[in-house]
């Protein structure tokens, strides 16, 4: 189970004034944010027309936590706050610990697409806190009272902006909370005015990535992103069981199948830098072309939630560049020896070069 | 005032151009023939299927600059020095888009952004590239690897919308700064050594140098309504006779300023070599106004105005090509340059003779469209401005007359044979037909400024598809003085071209098979980068799931890197029949699929063309399609032409 250190939550229990419980907001952005770039690579590594079913789910899992993110920012806009998302520190460095240390451990890199990577990373970082069974019967837990879960990372910010009350909320804001109905629901993504708003906003983010402590579905037929990566690991989709009357459904990983081809899946090298690449070579020009266009999408984004919101757009013409750019990218060689090919980075840059020595 | 008037910097590095190659025929507009195979990397000439349109600078640094009759090389002498050319950073890059698969010689940039950035990365200038065409190809690299593009051009235009940092460090930016107007500066660059093979990291990569200098109300955009010496292409169209191309420059009389831009004049070896060392290379004004170009003259018959330093190392990546001449304690010279001729010359040994490698234009005569690329809709009028020259002073009450041309437009763009072959066979669709509904007046005369507005018009009907499995219709205007001396030498690329774009009534629902997947399969096929990695735009369900996304990106404006389709291609009618598709879905809140009709075989494309195949033009493999074949294109026809007599 992903926990962060207890510090974190008694820090929250002790903001007393809005400006106090801003950083913990920011905390959740950057959470937020720190599973996009892993998800999207292995996303990327995807050969065309291989493993669609792998592609569709993982990619509505990353809408969702783009979706977290601008309801994280929005939450901060509210009680007078400004998100910071191109700031240096934004983006973690990979391999290594996701934000507030969470994990227990846990190092989080940017890899192909393989399944030891659903099963020991990417269902780490979802694990929720009460495990709904699925197929097996999880064992039980010991308490690990030093550590607390992402659940209660965000059970502590819901109750202490209860705690502070309405009077917290700014109106107008400045910024202007984002809303994009064009590519969000109105009802994941809205105006936060008041506790309960902000802790409606924050019930989305805990149920879309854990689903709630009776069932592994976060809506019909969209299991939350820990059985969604569960039913990719164990190759089918997760079901609701016929059950006994008057006794809780049971779900398994017994629905269709979902094929997964190693083969097709790009031989990307882990934990791609620009610096380990050699100027004049593709490599480097392409490895630098995509960590400059995705320090543009931060930079759309965080001037999105900065008074600009029409940016919002923007921000998406460039994710979807983001997978245009990694074709060539993830087809060039790294390696001739091993016939690895070059991964992506997610480095904040302000240039793109690569070709002068 | 422009690029070539102090102040300015001057900037240096790389540029990828990832333009996509399958539509470098136009034959594979054709849904019904199209097959998987012409998708595949270097299958018929096709070096990059996968493109995604990218347009980007890319190491790129100012390394020169001009104030006040002082020239900079140092950040010493100017802060200005080092500052980095970079593109937007907020959003996506620019692009670059051929007008037309049958006219793929006017290739616009489109949603560049260009910055200036300092050591600390901080944003001094920022302005937005006014898409405009290349100008002046030619063969400018002598070698190359397989593949290489050897033809090299120039672009000009404005940087317009320009934002300022408050606080610049730099003299020569805070002049820059308040020498322009409207917000606009004048931007030039030269591209070049670019190369075309998939295993060379300069693949869809070439050398950029550029200037930029203030920009002045009312003047052109794309060029400088100045000296123009024009390169004799009568044998070759892509080889000057004198070795060297076209130049521009300006002359002011009250600095006795000289200044030329040589950025595109000098051959290169090969893509990395630098300029090509063509022996001493001297600027001289005629003492007299030949009516003919000169192949040599004696040096009694010129001024010196002095060497150009083409073969200092540094002297390219440091001024663009872009040189002054000072000429303000030289009134003879200055006085000659009223009304006589430039020329660049070369030294004959053991003679008192120069050769004569550049000549401006015969009588100093120049013509030339601003903008000279054209998108019309059905109803639709445009300006075409014309300004009209003599030794680089605006020409008042010239005649000039406008004629239909085809330029370098038409043919298929390809090989003459395609594999394989296309069945149905797609012919290779005639251009400028119908004549009657694109109009423009024949005749005009230049105002006080030099300057002659054209209306160009397209008739409510449109062209009516006339080339059948492509959409729209290409059409030329030709353009010159009505009074030139008899061996005056044009600019072939010198010409008006316009796509014009079909009348079509938006169905009240649209569906799929109906109206739809036609144009998507279209698309889905010449740019397998969408279709393969964003949403196969063949397959009806995968469309359904990226509505969102696909109605935002047919609704940006033309100018929008984001905007869909990337070739900027696509007509009104077309387009908002695509967004009524996409916003008005049936009863499962899909949108509509309708059903299959019978298949019927494409429409026939029109002309004489149908009837037989481009002609062999012997291209290499490694020549590719694309520019060469429309050069070889263009040069057998024009050699028919004057087999025939025919001097049209």
């Amino acid at each position: 189970m992903i926990r962060l250190q207890a510090s974190v939550i008694e820090g929250i229990r002790a903001a007393d004034t809005p400006a106090k419980l801003h950083r913990y907001l920011q905390n959740a952005i950057e959470l937020e944010h720190s599973t996009i770039p892993p998800y999207l690579t292995a996303l990327l590594s995807l050969r065309p027309g291989r493993n669609r079913r792998i592609g569709e789910l993982l990619r509505r899992i990353i809408v969702q936590e783009m979706l977290h993110m601008c309801i994280a920012a929005n939450i901060l806009i509210a009680i007078g706050g400004k998100p910071a998302i191109n700031t240096p520190g934004f983006v973690p460095t990979y391999p290594g610990p996701l934000p507030m240390q969470i994990g227990n451990g846990l190092v989080v890199g940017i890899e192909a697409f393989s399944m030891p990577l659903l099963k020991n990373v990417f269902m780490a970082i979802e694990q929720p806190e009460d495990e709904v069974p699925v197929h097996v019967l999880k064992a039980a837990r010991e308490a690990e009272p030093e550590y607390a879960t992402i659940g209660q990372f965000y059970d502590a910010i819901q109750a202490q902006i209860r705690a502070l009350g309405a009077t917290i909320f700014v109106t107008p804001t400045a910024p202007p909370q984002v809303v994009a109905p064009h590519w969000f629901a109105p009802d994941k993504l809205f105006v936060i005015t008041d506790p309960d708003s902000a802790c409606r906003a924050i019930d989305i983010i805990k149920i879309e990535g854990e689903g709630t402590s009776t069932s592994p579905f976060q809506s019909p037929h969209d299991p939350a992103h820990f059985y969604q990566f569960g039913a990719i690991v164990n190759g089918r989709e997760v079901i609701t069981m016929p059950g006994e009357p008057g006794k809780p459904p049971s779900y398994a990983y017994a629905g269709a199948p979902i094929p997964f081809d190693p083969d097709g899946v790009w031989p990307l090298r882990a934990n791609c830098r620009i610096a380990d690449f050699k100027r004049g070579t593709d490599a480097r020009t392409r490895i630098e072309q995509f960590a400059y266009n995705y320090s543009a999408l931060l930079n759309a984004l965080h001037l999105a939630f900065n008074g600009e919101s029409d940016r919002f757009d923007a921000a998406i013409g460039l994710m979807y560049d983001l997978r245009v750019l990694a074709v060539a990218l993830m087809q060039t060689v790294a390696d001739p020896q091993t016939g690895e090919t070059v991964g992506p980075s997610y480095e904040l840059v302000h240039t793109q070069g690569g070709m002068q020595s | 005032m422009s690029y070539l008037d102090a102040p300015r910097l001057h900037f240096t590095g790389w540029f990828q151009a990832d333009v996509s190659t399958i539509n470098n025929d136009v034959r594979f507009f054709q849904n019904a023939s199209f097959v998987p195979e012409y998708q595949q990397l270097d299958q018929n000439g096709s070096w990059n299927p996968e493109g995604t349109g990218i347009f980007r600078l890319l190491d790129c640094k100012v390394t020169g600059g001009a104030l006040a009759g002082r020239s900079f090389v140092d950040p010493s002498q100017d802060p200005v020095i080092g500052l980095l050319v970079e593109n937007a950073d907020r959003r996506a890059p620019g692009k670059l888009v051929d007008l037309d698969p049958q006219q793929q010689m006017v290739s616009e940039i489109w949603g560049l952004q260009v910055r200036l950035l300092d050591a600390e990365r901080r944003e001094l200038l920022r302005g937005e590239y006014r898409p405009g065409p290349f100008c002046n190809l030619w063969r400018r690299q002598q070698t190359g690897v397989a593949r290489d593009q050897q033809l090299a051009a120039n672009y000009q235009s404005v940087l317009q919308d320009t934002a300022w940092a408050d606080e610049l460090d730099s003299p020569l930016l805070r002049a820059l700064r308040e020498a322009s107007d409207d917000g606009c500066l004048s931007i030039a660059f030269n591209v070049y050594g670019y190369g075309r093979d998939a295993t060379i990291p300069r693949y869809t990569m070439g050398h950029v140098v550029g200037s930029i200098g203030p920009y002045r109300r009312g003047e052109p955009r794309h060029f400088v309504a100045g000296r123009q010496m024009t390169a004799d292409t009568t044998a070759s169209l892509m080889v000057p006779a004198g070795g060297l191309y076209n130049l521009q420059g300006r002359f002011s009389a009250r600095t006795g300023q000289l200044t030329l831009d040589f950025g595109n004049t000098f051959p290169i070896q090969d893509a990395n070599s630098g300029l090509l060392d063509m022996g001493q290379v001297l600027v001289g004004v005629l003492r007299g106004n030949p009516q003919a170009v000169l192949a040599t003259v004696d040096a009694s018959r010129v001024g010196l105005v002095g060497e150009v330093p083409y073969r200092d190392p540094d002297w390219y990546t440091q001024t663009a090509g872009v040189q002054d001449f000072d000429l303000h304690e030289r009134p003879d010279i200055a006085a000659l340059l009223q009304d006589n001729p430039l020329a660049l010359l070369s030294p004959l040994p053991d003679s008192s003779a120069y050769k004569v490698l550049l000549q401006e234009s015969v009588d100093g005569l120049y013509l030339r469209a601003d903008q000279f690329v054209f998108r019309l809709e059905p109803g639709e009028q445009a300006t075409v401005e014309l300004h009209a020259t003599r030794f680089g002073q605006p020409l008042a009450g010239a005649g000039v007359g406008l004629v239909p041309t085809a330029g370098l437009m038409g043919g298929s763009g390809g090989g003459a044979t395609i594999s394989p072959p296309t069945r149905p066979a797609a012919a290779i669709p005639d251009i400028g037909t119908p004549a009657g509904v694109f109009t423009f007046p024949s005749s005009g005369s230049t105002d006080a400024a030099g300057r002659l507005d054209v209306p160009i018009a397209l008739s409510a009907q449109g062209p009516g598809r006339p080339r059948g499995y492509i959409a729209g219709q290409l059409y030329g205007v030709a353009y010159r003085l009505d009074r030139l001396p008899p061996g005056y030498l044009f600019n072939p690329l010198n010409y008006v071209s316009v796509l014009a774009f079909d009348a079509k009534a938006v169905p009240a629902a649209p569906t799929w098979y109906d109206d739809i997947q036609p144009l998507f399969a279209q698309y889905g096929n010449l740019y397998p980068i969408m279709g393969r990695y964003v949403v196969d735009l063949n397959d009806y369900a995968a469309v359904c799931t990226r509505v969102k996304a696909l109605q935002l990106a047919f609704s940006l404006p033309r100018s929008d890197p984001n905007h869909m389709p990337v070739t900027r291609d696509l007509g009104a009618g077309d387009r908002d029949t695509i967004l009524a598709w996409l916003s008005t879905p049936g009863a499962d809140g899909l949108p509509r699929l309708g059903r299959p009709s019978l298949p019927v075989g494409p429409a026939a494309a029109t002309g004489t063309a149908a009837a037989s195949p481009p002609p062999d033009l012997g291209l290499l493999p490694e020549q590719g399609g694309g520019k060469t074949a429309f050069v070889l294109q263009y040069e057998q026809r024009r050699r028919s032409a004057a087999e025939s007599g025919d001097a049209s």
